[in-house]
């Protein structure tokens, strides 16, 4: 063993060592993971995967959804616009789960992409850089469970109710925390950075505890309800004086509350109750970033979602042949007029 | 004596109970090949090999739906490469309760309605004309082998950066006919590139006037998109007349008829290039070469008839029979995905299945493509010592591997 790779192994070996001697009785545990899938949707339908014959391409996907909503906020369209930038070169092969009704390519897009009933496909060869660029629309009551925002309109006022909410699992002990500390500010700096995330943990001197927690993705909101103006950060439910059309755009936050509070002097269970939320919630938001999913795990996902009042979509017309256009009332007028007109012929047949 | 009997009926029903279903009691159901065996022998027996072997693939555990076992069997019926009688035979196919039919392509635009009434799915395998699939008009008819309008596309995407003059040729055979409007369509938007468009006789066996009518107007380089023959009397003309101008050409550019024609001349091929589906994914030659070994074993070797400079006999890679394969595989797994044997039903799950196509590949459908060969599948290959290799200077084509093509 060379020197150079001697010292390699001893560095995390003298780490491990370290925290091992600062803290003879505490165990390791993991925190929960800023990744986790903490609901099966979004991303929708499985999210996306690929199939790239011994490569990874790397692609970073960028999602618009447009939801049209009813006079009753229920969501009556929701088309998704998904724009892949595609790199590595190389085949590839990626379905993007989606419960589509149709799909188009937009202009500007490499190639056209396919449709099965659950998912948009993309097939072909990336000769260094490709944009693939689908318009779908999905069907509105499988996609409506995973939108973040649901718009209630009442008289004079408009409810907005933040849907992200789920309740998950995590742990309450005594940690040690100034390595705590550390990960936590490593997790901020990934996030500032835009990076992915990594898990991390925490040593425990006591007895963890499992306990449930309710986290949510905060939700930039803002637009117009009639002539209002909106901007706030929507956690939970807020409702808006006002009423009209509704054009509102909703971006998944990152959840400044948990991460920029400063953590000095809080006790090692507190801030393990912070970490655990952030990285929760951090999951949380994740997920509603990719609504549609990315063939590349690790690559960078963003959802906007738009949400405007719409008029109900117009019924379609019936086929020419299922009616003539005549309602019984003139049929009846027509039948009982011919009766009318060969009772007079057979009278006057009869006279004759 | 009532006892014994009442044993041997017991023994008899306990040996019809468990374990594997015999090939016997399976419940066979047919898969038409409608090829033009009498006309062209090659293509016709390739595309009949792809069937067979994937249908005995598929046998060897049978398609359990329900409480029944089916199995594949593979029927043959001879277009003649003529329209009437695929009619005809599509007629039949349907009267057999067909569950799919495998196509060479000749009279699909009759032949498809006949079997679009009971929903029967159509898989051609060799023609690439533009109207043959439409997934809205012709929901029953798929393809799996290059488009000419990928071809052409291709072709130009490949040509016109070389700042080449391309003679567009093509002969007067529904193949080239069919070529030529995909080339102009191609090319339209770069006519500057096109020094010369000509409909060449099929049938002629010299071609020396409309070769030497492309180099009075300046062409640098020629595309000819036409049968095997028209091709070979393309270079016939050409080399002997004395001009070495580059020669591009569809798959029919790989036809071992043109080989053989110039076995005399062999340095006549060297050069050539042609545009073809892939036959290798990236991972590598490994799944074309085990399907390759497969075929071989069960249908043996399809030669060329020419021999390389060291003497080697060149074999035909088999292209074709790779695309009914993967027909016959998708097939198989929309009657599991449909769970059913209606052909209707058959056709629609065609849609929503996925499988490794031989050469490696993802190979299916969609409802909005009905295409197995994609566009970006398609590569180049240039011919030197009557064998073939993907050129280098195609982002494509570079990253795949020579097959090996002598034995």
């Amino acid at each position: 063993m060379t020197r150079l790779a001697a010292a390699a192994v001893a560095v995390p070996a003298l780490v491990l060592s370290g925290a091992a001697s600062a803290a003879p009785n505490a165990d390791f545990v993991s925190l929960p993971s800023p990744l986790a899938q903490l609901s099966s949707s979004p991303p929708l339908a499985g999210g996306a995967s690929a199939n790239a014959e011994g490569l990874r391409h790397r692609v970073a996907a960028r999602t618009n959804v447009v939801v049209s909503l009813g006079p009753d906020g229920a969501p009556l369209r929701v088309v998704a616009t998904q724009r892949l930038d595609v790199r590595v070169k190389g085949d590839y092969f990626f379905p993007i789960g989606a419960p589509v009704s149709a799909v188009e390519a937009v202009p500007g897009s490499a190639s056209p992409p396919g449709r099965r009933s659950t998912s948009i496909l993309w097939a072909g060869f990336n000769p260094s850089r490709r944009t693939l660029v689908a318009r779908a629309a999905l069907r509105p009551g499988a996609v409506a469970p995973s939108l973040p925002l649901r718009v209630t309109p009442g008289p004079g006022v408009v409810a907005l109710e933040n849907t992200t909410g789920v309740t998950t699992s995590a742990f309450t002990a005594d940690v040690l925390v100034a390595p705590l500390a550390r990960y936590f500010a490593q997790l901020k700096r990934a996030i500032a950075l835009g990076e992915v995330p990594t898990s991390g943990g925490a040593l425990v001197t006591s007895k963890p505890v499992t306990t449930r927690i309710r986290v949510a993705a905060p939700l930039h909101v803002e637009g117009t309800i009639g002539a209002r103006r909106v901007d706030l950060v929507l956690e939970g439910r807020r409702t808006i004086a006002g009423s009209g059309p509704v054009r509102l755009t909703v971006t998944p936050a990152d959840p400044a509350r948990l991460l920029d509070r400063p953590v000095a002097g809080l006790s090692g269970r507190r801030l393990l109750d912070r970490v655990a939320r952030a990285s929760l919630t951090l999951s949380r938001v994740r997920q509603y970033r990719t609504f549609l999913g990315n063939p590349d795990p690790t690559g960078p996902s963003s959802t906007t979602y738009v949400y405007r009042t719409a008029a109900r979509p117009v019924a379609a017309a019936p086929a020419a042949g299922e009616s003539s256009g005549r309602g019984w009332p003139l049929t009846l007028a027509i039948v009982l007029a011919l009766l009318g007109a060969l009772a007079l012929s057979a009278f006057a047949w009869s006279r004759a | 004596m009532g006892r014994v009997l009442l044993v041997l009926a017991v023994l008899l029903a306990l040996a019809g109970c468990g374990g594997k279903s015999s090939p016997s009691q399976r419940t066979p159901l047919t898969i038409v090949v409608d090829g033009p065996f009498s006309r062209s022998p090659y293509l016709g027996r390739t595309i009949e090999n792809g069937a067979r072997l994937a249908a005995r693939e598929v046998n060897a555990n049978g398609i359990r739906l329900g409480s029944k076992t089916y199995e594949l069997r593979v029927r043959t019926l001879d277009t003649a490469l003529s329209p009437a009688r695929a009619v005809a035979n599509m007629r039949r196919a349907v009267e057999q309760e067909a569950i799919a039919v495998v196509d060479e392509g000749t009279g699909i635009d009759a032949s498809w309605r006949i079997a679009a009434k009971p929903g029967i799915p159509i898989g051609v395998v060799f023609e690439g004309g533009r109207q043959i699939v439409d997934p809205e008009a012709r929901p029953n008819v798929f393809r799996i082998a290059p488009t000419d309008h990928g071809l052409a596309f291709r072709l130009a995407e490949y040509l016109i950066p070389k700042g080449l003059k391309v003679g567009l040729l093509h002969d007067d055979s529904d193949y080239g006919v069919a070529g030529g409007q995909a080339l102009a369509s191609a090319f339209e938007r770069n006519r500057s590139s096109v020094a010369i468009e000509q409909t060449l006789p099929a049938d002629a066996l010299d071609l020396a006037p409309q070769v030497l009518r492309a180099r009075r107007a300046h062409a640098t380089g020629l595309v000819v998109w036409g049968r095997a023959s028209t091709i070979a009397s393309v270079l016939t003309a050409a080399r002997s007349a004395g001009w070495d101008v580059p020669v591009f050409t569809p798959p029919a550019g790989a036809d071992p008829f043109v080989r053989q024609q110039l076995a005399d001349h062999p340095q006549w091929v060297d050069g050539l290039t042609f545009a073809g589906g892939r036959l290798t994914a990236e991972i590598g030659t490994g799944p074309f070469l085990t399907f390759e070994q497969k075929y071989e074993s069960s249908f043996g070797v399809d030669r060329v008839g020419v021999k390389t400079s060291g003497g080697q006999a060149v074999i035909v890679p088999p292209e074709t029979a790779m695309y009914a394969y993967d027909f016959v595989n998708l097939v198989a797994a929309a009657l599991l995905k449909a769970g059913s044997t209606d052909p209707a039903k058959v056709t629609a799950a065609l849609n929503e299945v996925t499988t490794e196509g031989a050469n490696g590949d993802q190979r299916g459908f969609n409802h909005n493509n009905h295409e197995g060969v994609v566009d970006d599948d398609i590569y180049f290959a240039r011919f030197h010592d009557m064998t073939y290799t993907p050129v280098k200077d195609d982002p494509l084509s570079a990253t795949l591997p020579a097959v090996p093509q002598t034995r």
